[in-house]
């Protein structure tokens, strides 16, 4: 029992502010952050190229980053107002050419290497690069909404997603010489560039995670050696490598450079020339190819809403009992899950997308991993139930369907190591802001009075029911006062989950796998549930088509998954002997050790002692 | 007085019970004791309940059951049935039906025949002594001879209650009958030893296969992939030691094993305050990059033990020098080439009494072998 935990001083500031507040004098504190934040305006010419000017880039300043403060439970009320930003102008030419692609992507008969050419000359491969260099300068709102037309196709979706980001990377990483010798053969898409990250897991207990490594010669030219998992190979490759044994750069290695062989989903290189991204940071870097995980998320629901579409296909034009079969209650149900799985991924992206555009150096690491969580582990269970409606009339389309899902929802990476990430991130955003009270927790006997303070300030999150502080309803429409008050609940019980946590494990809390990734789970949730939130509340707001069905959407949504919070922060105040985790783990442990002595867990269920 | 003849009579071997019967009558009058188990030239079970088959037959009212049952039970390990539940149970039967069940409650409450509810318990006792599992058969046969109210009945039911209980709480199975070849055997033992790690793989040499050797025996051998590399990358310069022989019961039978140990990584050294959480590490956030690009150097396996590093488990036929050399070879041979650079110490405790042949043998001549054996 965590005695400790109990006493804490709680820092309000806005004490004041909630005497107004029972007084409904609210308006009166209501801060308008909008009308009060600076506007960055950042402006480029090219004085070689008057014609052409760079894209005028509308940043905000700085803010604190939105989901590592929920971990403390800060809330950015500020971001409940939904991101707007694309312009008027923006939107028109945006909308513009998606029309001509969506053209080509959803007419069936249109070939491979038509949609191919009509991405080519709609200058998509190009996206990211600046007007000036002959591209789209898009931001990520903008690729996103690309994305979600490329994504018809599956093959091509996943390329492009690849080759903008490893743009990105390399904008950032060459110098411009070397840029400006590659740029053009880049942007033309003939040769899109991969990435190649990730690794085998080690087979051996001397081999290293990570094993492919880059040498200099006397020349000054890099070679890299190792191998990689990798999809596509028949352009550019972006390889991550590591240099001086615990140093990491990514490496660019062109196409048909030598020592390369493909084998499979494998690829492996033998002292391949390489050139080096020697200008950029490794925070940066994993900024920049963090990006990879949001247009993951995007595949991933695209494949969802795909299948969604497969099953309305199947049931509009067959019965059941002389009726429609589209009738049938189980199948609406199951759609309208599917549908809401999309309808929260898709707030979630493009919450996502706004903080990483509308403000300046934007920390949204931790978000953009979440968005690829959230949709790639609901969308696995709702593809499966989707698919459970045309079960063995679409054979093959189902099995497409549910493998092309489960190949982007574990691309590059699996669910529990973005978990971690996330996790880990939180915690230790969390532990910067907590150390001081974490430490007088574990030594509750030099610290007293500290100790009875914490009682009394936790009995309401020890009962489950903490105080709602945030007033969130404020900043949203007054029709979803309930759902956000939900919210508020599940951001107010997150610093206790992540308090609970350090000062059970301390320092050794990044081993404590199975809690960090509940931890993960709930901070995902809680992205989600805002992005809807505040989506809906826009929408209605601004009086959006449909916008009342949005506003349902959300109230069930948030509804749904405050449930699931709850029982997660619950699981992790438990601990691991409540929660089962103690038992579960050690029948794993079982599983995996189970060899020729003993090869099963349990006995047969017919097996006797005696006769 | 009364302790003593208590005691005289508890330890009086039961077999003896017999004799004595027949020595008490007149000493005129004095025959040859006939014991029906001693003249049996075969002794196993079907003699065994041959005899009991004999005794049945022999007289319609079973005269001396109880002294016939003693000195049946005495005689179980000779005729090699005591795990045999079948003969308990033809010694069960010897017993009348019916009789022995109280018709009253002075009866049951006084122990109605305690000489014949004592010898059924003694039987029992002696089941539950060689871990045989009485079954449903068997209690419906003590219900017929004594009635629910005996006592051999609530030894029965308590048995029924802890045996099964304890049948199995060993961690690692055995075979309901152990093996009877050495090699099989010592092949569980080592399973059990090295079932630490799942991934260790159990080898059958024959010492034949190197010509230096003496002993043509055979070697149970173990080692998991993480061993070899632990024993890959052990110093050339410090010398392995074979440590042993160690004891490993399986049931009854013990297994003699040798341990190859070698030198430890050092431990993980953590002088961190484990109450500071205000800089956790966390990951870089490069998708697709788990783990680090380098080892750590410091013990991570479970074969690295404060006492060294265990890389390798062995039982020989015969347990000796020779054979544990044999064994060295046979490792260098299938996998483990480092050990011809690594000089092997050997420290024997002490030599099993039945090794004390082989200490004759002459000395192994190796130039990288040294022997240091403390006898």
């Amino acid at each position: 029992m965590n005695l400790a935990r109990k006493v804490c001083t709680v820092h309000h500031s806005y004490v004041t502010k909630n005497l107004y507040r029972k007084f409904r004098f609210s308006a009166i504190n209501y801060d308008n952050s909008t009308a009060t934040q600076p506007q960055v305006k950042e402006e480029k010419f090219n004085f070689e190229d008057i014609n052409i000017l760079e894209r005028t880039e509308r940043r905000k300043a700085q803010i604190q980053p939105f989901m590592k403060d929920i971990f403390t439970s800060v809330f950015n009320k500020e971001l409940l107002a939904y991101p707007e930003i694309l312009n008027k102008e923006e939107t028109e030419s945006l909308d513009k050419r998606i029309d001509i692609i969506s053209n080509v992507f959803q007419n069936p008969q249109k070939t491979a290497a038509d949609r191919r050419n009509v991405l080519k000359n709609a200058k998509i491969y190009a996206a990211p690069i600046s007007l000036t260099k002959n591209g789209l300068a898009a931001n990520i709102t903008e690729s996103l909404r690309y994305l979600e037309v490329i994504a018809g196709d599956f093959q091509l979706g996943q390329e492009i997603s690849d080759h903008w980001v490893a743009l990105r990377a390399l904008q950032e990483g060459l110098t411009q010489e070397q840029l400006s010798m590659i740029i053009d053969d880049l942007a033309s898409g003939d040769k899109p560039v991969s990435l190649a990250i990730k690794e085998r897991v080690a087979e051996r207990i001397s081999q290293a995670d990570f094993r492919t490594s880059a040498e200099m010669d006397s020349q000054g030219v890099w070679y890299i050696s190792g191998e990689k998992v990798c999809n596509y190979s028949n352009g550019y490759i972006l390889v991550l490598a590591s240099y001086e044994s615990a140093q990491l750069r990514a490496f660019l290695v062109h196409p048909g450079a030598a020592g390369v062989s493909s084998n499979g989903a494998f690829i492996s290189f033998m002292r391949t020339p390489a050139t080096p991204l020697e200008m950029i940071k490794d925070d940066k870097l994993a900024k920049i190819l963090g990006l990879s995980r949001l247009f993951a998320a995007v595949l991933c629901r695209c494949r969802l809403s795909a299948a969604v579409q497969s099953v309305v296909e199947y049931t509009r034009p067959r019965a059941f009992s002389g009726k429609p079969l589209a009738e049938l209650t189980t199948i609406q149900s199951c759609v309208g899950n599917a549908v809401l799985d999309i309808y929260a991924s898709e707030s979630a992206e493009y919450f996502t997308a706004g903080l990483l555009d509308g403000y300046a150096d934007p920390d949204a690491e931790v978000e953009v991993a979440m968005c690829r969580n959230f949709i790639a582990k609901h969308g696995l269970t709702s593809m499966l139930q989707l698919l459970n409606i045309p079960a063995l009339d679409k054979e093959e389309e189902c099995k497409q369907l549910l493998d092309n899902m489960r190949h982007v929802a574990t691309r590059g990476e699996t669910l529990d190591s973005v978990n971690m990430f996330i996790a880990l991130n939180g915690i230790h955003h969390a532990g910067k802001v907590m150390s001081e009270e974490v430490k007088q927790i574990r030594n509750p006997l030099m610290h007293p009075a500290f100790i009875f303070k914490k009682v009394i300030a936790n009995r309401h999150q020890e009962k489950d029911d903490p105080k709602l502080t945030l007033y969130l309803a404020e900043h949203l429409h007054p029709s979803l006062k309930q759902p956000s008050e939900q919210l508020e609940y599940c951001v107010l019980r997150m610093r206790f989950a992540c308090e609970t946590l350090m000062a059970r494990h301390g320092v050794k809390i990044a081993a404590a796998y199975t809690e960090l990734n509940r931890l993960a789970e709930a901070a995902t949730e809680i992205l989600v549930m805002s992005a809807v939130l505040a989506r809906a509340s826009r929408a209605y707001c601004i009086g959006l088509r449909n916008s009342e069905m949005e506003m349902k959407l959300a109230a069930c949504f948030v509804e749904k998954t405050r449930d699931r919070v709850k029982k997660l922060i619950k699981e992790i105040d438990d601990g691991e002997y409540l929660n089962l985790d103690h038992f579960t783990t050690q029948f794993g442990r079982k599983a995996l050790d189970s060899n020729a002595t003993n090869p099963t867990l349990v006995e047969k269920a017919t097996a006797r002692v005696f006769w | 007085m009364a302790n003593k003849i208590l005691g005289h009579f508890l330890r009086s071997r039961p077999s003896m019970m017999m004799f004595k019967r027949w020595e008490s009558s007149e000493p005129e009058k004095r025959v040859t004791i006939h014991d029906p188990f001693y003249s049996q030239p075969q002794k196993n079970k079907e003699t065994y309940l041959e005899v009991v088959k004999m005794f049945e037959g022999r007289d319609n009212r079973r005269r001396g059951h109880v002294e016939f049952i003693y000195a049946a039970l005495a005689r179980m390990k000779e005729f090699g049935v005591q795990k045999d539940l079948e003969v308990y149970k033809a010694l069960v039967e010897v017993l009348p039906k019916g009789k022995f069940i109280p018709k009253n409650i002075f009866q049951a409450e006084f122990m109605h025949y305690p000489k014949q509810q004592q010898c059924a318990v003694d039987l029992l006792e002696q089941m539950e002594d060689n871990k045989v599992m009485p079954d449903t058969e068997m209690e419906q046969m003590l219900l017929n001879i004594f009635g629910a109210r005996g006592i051999p009945l609530r030894k029965f039911w308590r048995m029924m209650y802890w045996m099964p209980k304890f049948r199995n709480l060993s961690p690692w199975y055995l075979p309901e009958q152990l093996p009877n070849d050495t090699t099989e055997l010592a092949k569980l033992a080592i399973q059990r030893i090295t079932s630490v790690d799942p991934d260790t793989k159990i080898e059958i040499w024959q010492t034949e296969e190197i010509e230096a050797s003496l002993d043509k025996t055979w070697v149970v051998s173990a080692q998991s992939e993480a061993q070899k590399i632990l024993l890959a990358e052990q110093p050339t310069d410090d010398p392995l030691v074979v440590k042993g022989p160690f004891n490993i019961y399986l049931r009854e039978q013990v297994v003699n094993y040798f341990l190859l140990i070698g030198k430890i990584r050092p431990e993980i050294k953590d002088n961190t305050d484990p109450d500071d959480v205000s800089n956790i590490e966390k990951p870089r956030g490069i998708p697709g990059l788990i783990g680090t690009t380098t080892l750590p150097a410091v013990r991570q396996t479970v074969h690295e033990q404060d006492d060294g590093t265990i890389v390798s488990v062995c039982a020989t036929g015969t347990s000796s020098r020779d054979s544990l050399l044999s064994w060295i070879r046979l490792l260098e041979k299938y996998g483990n080439p480092q050990l011809s650079s690594i000089p092997v110490i050997f420290t024997l405790t002490a030599p099993p009494s039945e090794m004390a042949i082989q200490e004759t043998q002459p000395a192994i001549k190796d130039s990288q072998e040294k022997e240091e054996s403390r006898i």
